[in-house]
């Protein structure tokens, strides 16, 4: 029945597009005549984030958003996309060793974090074998950064299964906004050489392109005594990205990646990873506050694990959005969406993936209202997403939330929302070993994993150079995934089953104060508590001990100080508290950084990361950790 | 794609395989895009980044002061140009509709050549001109002219004053030694260490 599916969503497809009379009243950008009456200061709060989106003043949004601009991270030297990703104070942002992260929000965290969505523009990086982040193939000239946006809490709605926890969304600049020679060069001890060489031009009036290429080789993290392990690595990257806006309503984007590293392991063989992807987007305004929008990709990737396994994934995606006010006070968004993912992998005789080659599909629907229930005052959104995966069937996403700004300096929300995350390869087909008998023997009966989330937040800009946050939350977790003894009491073997059930609480404090316009300071505070238990009838024994590895307490402190128009000085303090059920001690950290931009469009900037210890661990348990070293490193950049 | 047959549930109940409906999909593809492409345009509203940079356009001259001699006479009309391809259509005309500066009534002029724009006040430079800008500015310098892009490198090159996306917000960007070479003053409400670029940066 499926292509059948597919033909209705094609024909509702064309529908959208042919069907297109809009009679737009509402404007959520305001009218020319009040535009002209705002004061600079006021128009340059006001953001506009491409054709697709409408403009929204971040203050009033209804849910736990931080973003990361291109400028933060330029100031913050962040040397990969992990780095740049703890400038966001509602992540958990571990390093693991010197090419492995640990990333979550709100909880679970681990190597196999499998509960926060990440996009990088538009494509989803994660892979089906284990619902993750490879971070160390997740990679971009960080120049070309425009923004990271940072959702805690679940975006499922809108961005489907696995936005449970958080959805992180990386946006890189329109290639109109990169043009011209970018050069850049560094090395130190961690991050021995870095080095990019990008150019930007145009094809055709309204049509422009950049091109890039890119290497690093990281040096290698140490065991806690000290002693090298073999983790160093390195990588190469290109890319390209096209974008044209022929008439001012239209935008279409074209852009693509290929990348190939080497990284060590302990054994003989460096694993290797390579991968390419190649997306395209169009996007059309069809009338004020109304836009289409349709987006295609392919992804690649290939994974050499000596020892281990043998990965290649092709992964094709389309996805359609249109928006349309509906009346006066109401703002509709509805999408389509369908992913076909072809996973082979070629297994060794101690673990396998059976079957070791799949292919799966997913076909989902969104529909979404925002209704302006006081004018300015009250917003209502809500909506549901219906997704439909090989393992499990439909599932719904559906959330409410409620944003109350009684006054332009406050904002007060709330929502209950409700997520899954829906079984990964390594949920349902780990075998080890590879036949029979087996010590872990797959697991039929793994079902997806549900969140209900209640969040209660406030925001406060009581002046224009402070603002607060504050988001508060409770999740409810059920089906969590289990290790549960097929033949108890003996341990194994075991099958993966859906027997656990948790509950996490938290809050997340932020803010920001521009002392003087030229010194800024940023102030995170996030507090959490996780906690699991088996379900009746489960016999798990561990699994909640491995499946989240949160601190309780972080707090970060950031300086950002321009000495002069030329030099800034940049501090960055950071405090994660011990991870309980793998003893991993606290720790404090320091960054600084030093920028001078001498002319000519040069900068030279020294980085030193990681200043108060000569090596610290950040994840895992004594046995198979790997400590981050001190690391400094100077970095020249060259635009002409 | 012969090697796609174990789909771990699809492959039951005669569903077309992958390969089929990735097909049928390309050519969904392929049908929508010029589909909706010949719809015909509307009166085109500019998108919400121009209508916001036409509010900055307007707003910017309030920040800077001309000589006296960029105008031909006291009552001569206050000029704001878009040279290129002009990405704000009747909106820039309808936003400062009947506005003025100070006692000057305000006009908006599109030029194609900047040799045609020497007598505007403040000049959009669009993004279609960003292969002919530093010819552009050559032709610009000997006037009083505020001249403004979006372009990477419009300061870079000896633009005065960019617009600057930061995190889908506008950002000014200005390069005041450019401005002061034309005899013009920026005020220095606008002109902080966060929007200043020193001469070749960026």
């Amino acid at each position: 029945m499926r292509w059948r599916a597919v033909c209705i969503l094609g024909s509702v497809l064309a529908l959208a597009f042919s069907a297109e009379a809009m009679r737009a009243q509402a404007t959520s950008l305001p009218s020319a005549s009040v535009l002209k009456q705002m004061t600079i200061e006021q128009l340059m709060d006001i953001a506009v984030t491409s054709v697709s989106k409408r403009p929204e003043k971040l203050s009033a949004v209804a849910s736990a958003i931080q973003v990361i601009t291109g400028e933060d991270i330029r100031r913050s030297g962040a040397t990969s996309l992990p780095e740049a990703l703890r400038l966001a104070s509602n992540l958990e942002v571990a390093q693991i060793d010197s090419r492995q992260w640990a990333i979550s929000a709100r909880g679970f965290n681990n190597v196999f974090a499998d509960k926060l969505l990440v996009l990088v523009d538009g494509r989803t990086v994660y892979t089906p074998l284990y619902a993750g982040v490879y971070w160390d193939v997740q990679d971009t000239v960080l120049e070309d950064i425009d923004r990271i946006e940072v959702i805690s809490g679940p975006g499922a709605t809108q961005w489907g299964a696995n936005a449970v926890n958080g959805v992180i969304n990386v946006t890189t600049k329109s290639a109109k906004d990169t043009q011209g020679a970018l050069v850049t060069a560094g090395g130190g001890g961690e991050l021995r050489t870095s080095a990019v060489a990008q150019y930007g031009g145009q094809i055709a009036p309204g049509t422009y392109y950049r091109v890039y290429a890119k290497y690093f080789d990281r040096g290698d993290s140490v065991r806690p005594n000290g002693q090298r392990s073999n983790d160093a690595w390195r990588m190469g990257q290109v890319g390209f990205r096209v974008d044209s806006t022929s008439t001012p309503d239209t935008a279409l984007t074209l852009q693509g990646d290929g990348y190939d590293s080497s990284m060590g392991q302990v054994g003989p063989d460096n694993i290797r990873a390579s991968g390419l992807n190649v997306l395209g987007r169009w996007t059309r305004s069809l009338a004020p506050n109304s836009d289409a929008k349709l987006q295609f990709y392919y992804d690649r990737t290939h994974r050499r694990i000596p020892g281990s396994f043998t990965q290649d994934l092709n992964t094709w995606d389309l996805d359609f959005q249109h928006r349309r006010p509906m009346g006066s006070a109401q703002d509709f968004v509805w999408g389509l969406g369908y992913r076909f993912v072809e996973d082979d992998v070629l297994n060794t005789p101690a673990n396998a993936f059976l079957p070791a080659r799949v292919g799966h599909q997913w076909f989902s629907a969104f529909a979404q209202d925002e209704v302006e229930l006081s004018r300015d005052r009250l917003h209502l959104t809500f909506g549901t997403k219906v997704e439909h995966n090989d393992y499990t069937g439909f599932e719904a996403e559906p959330s409410a939330r409620l944003a109350w700004t009684p006054d332009t300096k406050q904002t007060i929300w709330t929502a209950v929302s409700r997520a899954v995350r829906t079984p990964a390869r390594i949920d349902r087909d780990l075998y080890s070993p590879a036949a029979p008998p087996f010590r872990i023997a797959g697991g039929e009966k793994v079902v997806a994993e549900k969140l209900v989330a209640y969040e209660l937040g406030y925001r406060l800009q009581p002046t224009a150079s402070l603002n607060f946050s504050l988001a508060t939350f409770i999740n409810n977790y059920d089906d969590l995934r289990s290790l549960e003894p097929l033949t108890p009491p003996l341990a194994f073997p075991v099958e993966s089953s859906s027997g656990l059930r948790g509950r996490s609480t938290g809050a997340e404090l932020a803010a920001e104060w521009r002392a003087t316009p030229a010194w800024r300071l940023r102030w995170g505070w996030t507090e959490l508590r996780v906690h699991s238990e088996p379900q009746s009838g489960n016999n798990d024994r561990g699994t909640r001990d491995s499946i989240a590895r949160d601190p309780n307490h972080q707090l970060s402190l950031r300086s950002l100080l321009a000495l002069s128009a030329t030099i800034d000085c940049d501090v960055d303090l950071r405090y994660v508290s011990a991870i309980g059920s793998t003893i991993v001690p606290g720790y404090a950290e320091a960054d600084l950084r030093i920028g001078w931009r001498p002319t000519g469009g040069w900068e030279l900037s020294l980085l030193g990361q990681n200043l108060l210890h000569a090596h610290h661990p950040e994840f895992n348990s004594p046995g198979s950790r790997r400590e981050i070293q001190r690391g400094f490193y100077g970095k020249a950049t060259w635009r002409f | 794609m012969a090697v796609l047959t174990s789909m771990t549930k699809g492959g039951r109940s005669g569903a077309p395989g992958p390969y089929t409906a990735r097909l049928l999909l390309l050519a969904l593809l392929a049908l929508a895009l010029p589909g909706a492409r010949a719809q015909p345009a509307p009166t085109p509203t500019p998108t919400p980044e121009y209508q916001l940079k036409a509010a900055f356009l307007y707003k910017l001259a309030q920040f800077v002061e001309w000589p006296a001699a960029a105008f031909t006479d006291p009552k001569a009309p206050f000029v704001l140009g878009v040279l290129g391809n002009d990405p704000f259509g009747a909106y820039l005309d309808d936003l400062v509709k009947g506005e003025k500066i100070g006692e000057r009534a305000l006009v908006v002029r599109r030029f194609q050549r900047a040799e045609e724009a020497a007598a505007c006040h403040i000049l959009f430079i669009s993004p279609s001109e960003t292969d002919s800008l530093e010819r552009d500015f050559a032709h610009l310098r000997r006037h009083s002219v505020l001249t403004v892009g979006d372009v990477d490198m419009f300061t870079r090159l000896g633009g005065m004053v960019r617009f600057a996306m930061e995190g889908g917000k506008i950002r000014l960007k200005i390069n005041p030694e450019a401005a002061k070479f034309c005899d013009l003053i920026i005020s220095s409400k606008i002109l902080t260490p966060d929007t200043i670029v020193a001469p070749g940066r960026e």
